[in-house]
């Protein structure tokens, strides 16, 4: 459903994620400084670790409505950019 | 003393571990442990990075029957990893990684299926030294604690009788902890191995991930968890196969957390006490009160203000880091924590330590971390003292030094702390600190027994 939409309702996606990361994690940042592409967990980018990444995928549950799942090699892949994140949300969303 | 078996004996077929979807029998477990033996070099000390928890303990038992010391870092941040490489020169990583960690010498770790007739065990004289377990310290200088192969197989046998009361036997033991730390060591490894139970190789992040590993093990089961990990799983709502019961630990589980996971779970709640110095010593069942029961054949003695521990498995007796009522011989209160200890999602450091680490940055004058939430073993949050640098900018000079759960958020910038002539940042100015610049974002909830002042206060500069 959501994988065929135009690109202007993925970035809107991509937005509505961000804000609810800085939302969720009380950054001191603005959810438009999260660009699509830089990296969410790790030392780079946004810098997220893993207690975050179980308190952002809480708040995924809930509001898009399917548990998130570990990958078996890389628990945090679909982290790896906000881009990431809101596709798999987009494809998997049941809400 | 005489030497004890590596493994306790147990009855022909037993199951010793979970990995990958394939039993595995203590037999096998043997087998793969004697012939990772073999390829070790003499005397060569270990770093066992392994992330899959099976593979965790084959190196461990490996280094234990060919006499090789492990060494259990505080943190596998790179500064770290890289002192205590120049301390063991000769130091050999094991890893179950494609690409070797830090570029150390590492030997790759696999579990190869193993058909064997039943190999013979080791015998291993209790006063061996097997593991070398690191605390932070408080000047940058990580802590050595020495551990006994005696010490260890008895704590864990200890632990085992107290919660197979609980369980009614032997569980198969999931984890949602680090196993490098003396809680997930303990609990996740040891409990199984030297308890009876089934070792459990997966170690599940999100809660569908911990749901569905529960469900590939046999009944009964038992959840190894952090006031955090467990928050995060109730919060999200979905089935769990049925528990025998769980265990808590690292920081104060507030006693509505406790209720609500007996509740939601059908399954008793059981906290454990212990520390990297004594090692596992007491439990309680959180919802019963807050009263903590002493392992068999353990004392504490009090003294002052400090309490030691002695007797049972511990060679000689070990002072306590927190400050304990003693109720009876076997029962005691946690009443407060001596300063510095910090404990989040069972990883372990020291307030101490973190403030030497910040404050020797370049551009940092002044700073101190601070707990401001306690009771959910929330993040850490710093002042500082740094004209002209920024919250990035501190956050990327302190990575290669700290794990990041332990990175502040937020660092709030100040001209200057509030440090009495002692140089001492005084607890209500502490306060007033948090309150004034920390308290407004989150919601709060007061932390179980502990009415101590918040952490971080009293920092000696």
């Amino acid at each position: 459903m959501s994988q065929q939409e135009p690109a202007a309702s993925d970035a809107a996606l991509e937005r509505e994620v961000a804000g609810m990361i800085v939302e969720a994690l009380n950054l001191e940042i603005s959810a438009d400084e999260i660009k699509a592409e830089e990296a969410l967990y790790g030392d780079d980018g946004l810098g997220l670790d893993s207690i975050d990444i179980l308190e952002v995928a809480l708040v995924v549950s809930k509001r898009y409505g399917f548990q998130l799942k570990a990958d078996s090699e890389d628990n945090f892949r679909i982290f790896s950019s906000l881009r990431s994140l809101a596709g798999h949300i987009a494809a998997k969303r049941t809400k | 003393m005489s030497s004890l078996p590596l493994l306790p004996p147990a009855p022909a077929g037993h199951v010793l571990a979970l990995h990958a979807g394939r039993a595995i029998s203590q037999d096998e477990f043997l087998a793969q442990v004697l012939a990772l033996a073999a390829a070790l070099p003499a005397g060569r000390p270990l770093l066992n990075l392994c992330n899959d928890r099976y593979h965790f303990a084959l190196g461990l038992f490996a280094a234990i029957a060919h006499g090789n010391l492990s060494l259990l870092p505080n943190s596998t941040a790179p500064e770290n990893i890289a002192a205590l490489h120049a301390a063991h020169p000769d130091l050999l990583c094991l890893s179950d990684q494609q690409e070797p960690p830090f570029g150390l010498p590492t030997l790759r770790i696999t579990a190869p299926e193993i058909a064997t007739a039943t190999p013979a065990m080791p015998q291993i004289p209790p006063e061996q030294v097997v593991a070398c377990v690191f605390t932070s310290g408080s000047t940058g200088q990580p802590q050595p604690h020495i551990k006994t192969f005696g010490r260890l197989f008895a704590c864990a046998q200890a632990e085992a009788r107290r919660i197979w009361a609980t369980t009614g036997g032997p569980c198969a033991v999931l984890g949602t902890v680090p196993f490098q730390h003396m809680y997930g060591l303990e609990s996740t490894v040891l409990l199984p191995i030297f308890g009876g139970g089934i070792l459990c190789g997966e170690r599940p992040f999100f809660p569908a991930d911990v749901a569905s590993a529960l469900a590939d093990l046999p009944a009964p089961r038992f959840l190894v968890t952090t006031p955090f990990h467990l928050r995060n799983l109730l919060d999200a709502e979905i089935a769990l196969p049925p528990l025998a019961a769980l265990l808590s630990a690292t920081a104060p589980l507030a006693t509505e957390l406790a209720t609500r996971a007996e509740a939601q779970l059908g399954a008793p709640l059981l906290e454990i006490y212990g520390s990297t110095e004594t090692g596992q010593i007491a439990t309680r069942r959180t919802t019963a009160g807050p009263d903590w029961a002493l392992f068999e054949g353990l004392s504490l003695e009090q003294e002052g203000d400090y309490t030691w521990a002695d007797g049972a498995f511990l060679e000689q007796r070990q002072q306590l880091g927190d400050v304990l009522e003693l109720l009876d011989e076997s029962r005691f209160r946690l009443i407060g924590r001596h300063a510095d200890m910090i404990n989040i999602a069972g990883k372990r450091s020291s307030l101490a330590y973190l403030n030497h680490i910040l404050c020797k940055l370049p551009g940092v004058r002044d700073a101190a971390f601070c707990l401001p939430d306690e009771s959910e073993a929330g993040r850490l949050a710093a002042f500082v003292v740094a004209p002209g640098l920024s919250a990035a900018a501190i956050n990327s000079a302190l990575r290669p030094y700290l794990d990041p759960l332990f990175l502040p958020r937020p660092l709030v910038f100040l001209d200057s702390l509030p440090r009495n002539a002692t140089g001492k940042i005084p607890a209500a100015e502490l306060q007033a600190l948090i309150e004034q610049h920390l308290k407004p974002q989150e919601s709060r909830r007061s932390a179980p027994g502990l009415s101590s002042p918040p952490r971080g206060a009293q920092h000696d500069r």
